[in-house]
């Protein structure tokens, strides 16, 4: 009986060597592109963000980009693997000004550090000197120190790039809760732990304006640039056919013309609104319409009381479904908040991006309302009536848009960045945790193997998949051994 | 000769009766041997009952029960461990602890030096027999120079100059360009002395064709024209002291520190040197809840020197310890150990500090070393100090018992030959 075993077990490691040899090599038949590298999420249950759902599929990611989502894949030599059956996979979120704590570390570089008596140096830079964190961090960086020299480079650059902390704890939190694409400034940052390449995606990509009824004044100014703007693009493309016949035509003035407002006309950024109020929601809706360009308003509380408005004008809107804000009684009509703003808005056409109450991170942030609770805020989108998939969307594919990166990160599709989430459940469901976070197709967040939440509720341990190889003589001894143990208590 | 053999024949006569020293230093004779009960030479390993034979200040030789040739006096301990005198590579300790902000490559500490301090003479005494004082400031402020805490005047106590460039490396843009402005003025100078040479090749060449002339005219002509001036041999043009100090480290005669406050300013580092290829070290101050264990492996493997506190930390967002100085050890990196603070007491429990580290997992061997021959190769200094060795030069100390316990006193201290305190000689 004891031998039998053996030899079945050695048949089998045999059988599975042998396997493991004949697997036809994809490494081999590819181009022998140097040292390619490839992460397989296998058996998982993949919400793409675009709708679609595959459940037990795998997602193949090379070079950090997806290459394949589907069924029996032919995973190549070498490929990592991230075993997510059981789990579900989403698209990493995307974090709408995000505090920059989450990219330039607990003590970020820009305080003047004096370093030259030893032991008077920790102090001076850590927590022990009394200071709060937000006194030590250093605040955002100002826009106007980003230039777009070097811009003709073959990759994008911003300041975030030579600042990037690539061990920050924040960033390692963030990921642990999904979020792999944030915005900093003005600038879009990708969340690579322990790499500091390329993570820029893009910058100024939302320039704020001011539309409020408390400043009539100001409303009428902006309707003016609009306007002048507006005259202008007009009288270039005019001159710009007429030049063609006569050479000697002058290209038109561009004096007083807001060049930010011809970005917007442009569409190479996007107009943001910070506005509340209906009457202040409706102006917006009808500059839009009147100058033809698409808003993005960010706080909308009142949205749903003209949320047909602003789907006709196209307008992108920025919430948070927990706000509560009482009805103005100076007026008759509908207001305040309502639980429900998010999906009216979605029904009528707006695109909605769901931001928390408070987009910092601080230790009360656990099950709280700070950046860490992005999906537990869509969550409460649903509460109100926003069907799944678009209070997925809300933090992911609409703040991508909003960024100008959603060709790069916000579903997962074939060429796109492989930035996956592997969850234990319902990403949306305030008990599920992310289990597994993927960065540009490298496994970067394990949340047993993180001091944050791998205390609550442990992953079981895996059991041993039955289709595993198992080599080399030193398993196949204790293969041996622990039979050999069963039959002696036979 | 015979006038040596008379001195070593009469301090044998006087035998170990004689008083050993006599503040603040007491001679020994040119030719001795020192019997102890256990040698750390740091370079050669542990050596038990070692003989050291020292003759003008310098080891001749040191192994395990040497013969000692009949005549040569001998000082016997047997219960005393010697090792080589500490080393601490990155100090301000007799100077002024403000410093500004700038790039002054050029400047070397030196220039703050003011010998015949008494904390120099204490310094000595605790057993840190040489230091490396580095310039204050924020950039590049300078050049460290090194020097031993016996001298009493500027000349005895100065060892070496341009012992590392000091560089200050943030995660910014500002610190990065800091950094590759002055490789690129290097790069200018480079190009401004080819310029110099092809221009004064054309000289040259104009003036042997002149001279070809010259020499063909007869001397009424050679009356009426100029004679040709020789433009000389060529003269490399002086770099700017920011272009020098980047030169030389180009070339590897100077090396680099590295201040870097977290584990992401190293990958900023890697990222601002590009493809420069020159010899440095890094410093970290070891605060309670730093990272640099992320890239510890990467240290091991490019074997870096680091210069940290002998300290336990903490992991970020815990209360649990780490032994940083330990990890990096296990992973293949250097450690250079510098004392918790640049204060007497700190230095003089420097030590024990490192003892801590020890009990709490670090290899003593690599924590001896880190505290004399990794910052004595830092330095440049490591033919002369760090190790016991032959050639080397006789500066050590003497414990009666285990560095590391606490429990240990350190009973004297030799500097090149000479021993330095007399209460604790006794």
């Amino acid at each position: 009986m004891k031998t039998m075993k053996k030899q079945l077990i050695g048949g089998a490691l045999g059988l599975s060597l042998a396997l493991s040899f004949a697997a036809p090599s994809l490494a081999l038949l590819a181009d022998d592109h140097e040292e390619d590298s490839y992460l397989a999420i296998v058996g998982g249950d993949i919400f793409a963000g675009t709708g679609e759902v595959l459940r037990g599929a795998t997602l193949l990611s090379k070079n950090g980009k997806i290459e394949e989502i589907g069924y029996e894949l032919i995973l190549p030599d070498g490929c990592e693997t991230v075993d997510a059956h059981g789990m579900r996979v989403y698209p990493g979120l995307v974090a709408l000004s995000a505090t920059t704590r989450l990219t330039q570390g607990t003590f970020a570089a820009g305080v003047e550090i004096h370093d030259f008596v030893p032991h008077e140096e920790h102090s001076e830079i850590c927590g022990d000197c009394g200071k709060s964190f937000e006194e030590i961090v250093p605040p955002a960086l100002d826009p106007g120190e980003f230039s777009t020299e070097h811009l003709a480079t073959d990759a994008f650059r911003t300041d975030f790039d030579d600042s990037f902390d690539p061990f920050s704890g924040y960033m390692v939190m963030a990921l642990g809760n999904g979020i792999t694409t944030v915005q900093q400034s003005s600038a879009a940052v990708k969340l690579k732990r322990g790499d500091i390449s390329g993570v820029s995606l893009s910058e100024k990509t939302l320039t704020s304006q001011s539309w409020s009824g408390s400043n009539p004044a100001g409303k009428a100014d902006l309707r003016e640039k609009f306007r002048l703007a507006t005259e202008y693009l007009a009288d270039y493309r005019r001159w710009e056919e007429a030049v063609k016949s006569d050479k000697e035509l002058k290209e038109p003035s561009k004096k007083g013309i807001d060049g930010r407002i011809l970005d917007i006309l442009e569409g190479r950024t996007m107009a943001r609104f910070s506005a509340n109020e209906r009457a202040d929601l409706l102006g917006i809706a009808r500059l839009a319409q009147q100058f033809k360009f698409r808003p993005v308003i960010q706080g909308c509380v009142e949205g749903w009381t003209v949320a047909e408005e602003l789907g006709r004008a196209g307008a992108f809107a920025i919430v948070t479904p927990r706000t509560r804000r009482d009805r103005s009684e100076t007026t008759t009509h509908e207001g305040g908040s309502s639980i429900e703003n998010a999906a009216i808005l979605t029904r009528a056409g707006v695109q909605v991006a769901v931001v928390p109450a408070n987009t910092s991170i601080d230790m009360g942030g656990i099950s709280g309302r700070d950046l860490l609770s992005l999906p537990l805020e869509a969550g409460f989108a649903i509460r109100g009536g926003m069907d799944e998939r678009a209070a997925l969307e809300s933090i992911t594919v609409v703040p991508a848009r909003l960024l100008g990166i959603d060709h790069r990160v916000g579903t997962l599709e074939i060429g796109k960045d492989c930035d996956a989430l592997i969850t234990d459940g319902d990403l949306l469901h305030y008990q599920t945790f992310v289990q597994y976070t993927v960065v540009e197709g490298k496994l970067v967040y394990d949340k047993q193997e993180e001091v944050f939440y791998s205390h609550i509720r442990p992953r079981p341990e895996a059991a041993v998949d039955p289709g595993e190889e198992v080599s080399g003589e030193v398993e196949s001894v204790e293969v041996e051994e622990i039979v050999e143990e069963e039959s002696d208590e036979e | 000769m015979k006038m040596r053999n008379l001195l070593v024949g009469l301090a044998c006569v006087l035998g170990t009766q004689a008083p050993l020293l006599a503040a603040p230093a007491s001679p020994t004779p040119d030719l001795f041997a020192l019997r102890v009960g256990r040698a750390e030479t740091v370079s050669q390993g542990t050596i038990e009952h070692a003989v050291i034979l020292i003759e003008n200040g310098k080891i001749i030789t040191i192994g395990q029960d040497l013969e000692i040739e009949r005549g040569i006096r001998v000082i016997d301990r047997p219960d005393w461990v010697v090792t080589p005198g500490f080393v601490n590579c990155y100090s301000r300790a007799g100077m002024s602890s403000s410093g500004g902000s700038g790039t002054q490559p050029g400047v070397q500490a030196s220039t703050e030096l003011y010998p015949r301090q008494p904390i120099y003479g204490e310094l000595l005494e605790a057993g840190v027999t040489t230091l490396g004082l580095y310039p204050p400031g924020n950039q590049i402020p300078g050049q460290a120079v090194v020097v031993s805490t016996a001298g009493d005047s500027r000349e005895s106590m100065l060892v070496r100059e341009g012992a590392y460039l000091k560089i200050l490396m943030e995660s910014n843009s500002k610190a990065k360009k800091t950094l590759r402005d002055g490789f690129e003025e290097a790069d200018k100078h480079l190009e401004k002395v080819t310029e110099a040479r092809e221009k004064h090749e054309k000289a040259k060449e104009k003036y042997d064709d002149e001279l070809k002339k010259w020499k063909k005219y007869d001397d009424e002509e050679k009356a009426k024209k100029k004679e040709p001036v020789d433009p000389g041999d060529f003269v490399e043009p002086d770099p700017s002291d920011e272009a020098a100090a980047f030169l030389d480290l180009r070339e590897g005669e100077l090396s680099a520190m590295f201040s870097i406050r977290k584990a992401g300013d190293y990958l900023h580092l890697i990222d601002a040197l590009g493809e420069e290829q020159i010899s440095w070290s890094m410093r970290v101050p070891l605060r309670n809840d730093i990272d640099l264990y992320e890239v510890a492996e990467k240290l091991g493997a490019d074997e870096r020197q680091v210069v940290v506190e002998p300290r336990l930390t903490l992991m970020p967002w815990t209360a649990r310890e780490r032994n940083i100085p330990a990890e990096l050890d296990r992973a293949g990196a250097r450690v250079v150990f510098i004392p918790n603070g640049d204060d007497l007491g700190n230095q003089e429990k420097w030590r024990q500090h490192v003892g801590h580290l020890v009990k709490r997992g670090m290899d003593p061997q690599a924590a001896l070393a880190a505290m004399t021959h990794e910052p004595a190769v830092l330095l440049g200094v490591d033919e002369t100090v760090g190790s016991l060795g032959a050639g080397k030069e006789a500066t050590m100390l003497f414990f009666d018992g285990d560095p590391f316990q606490a429990s240990t006193n350190l009973k004297a201290v030799m500097h090149a030959g000479d021993f330095v305190e007399e209460a604790s000689a006794q």
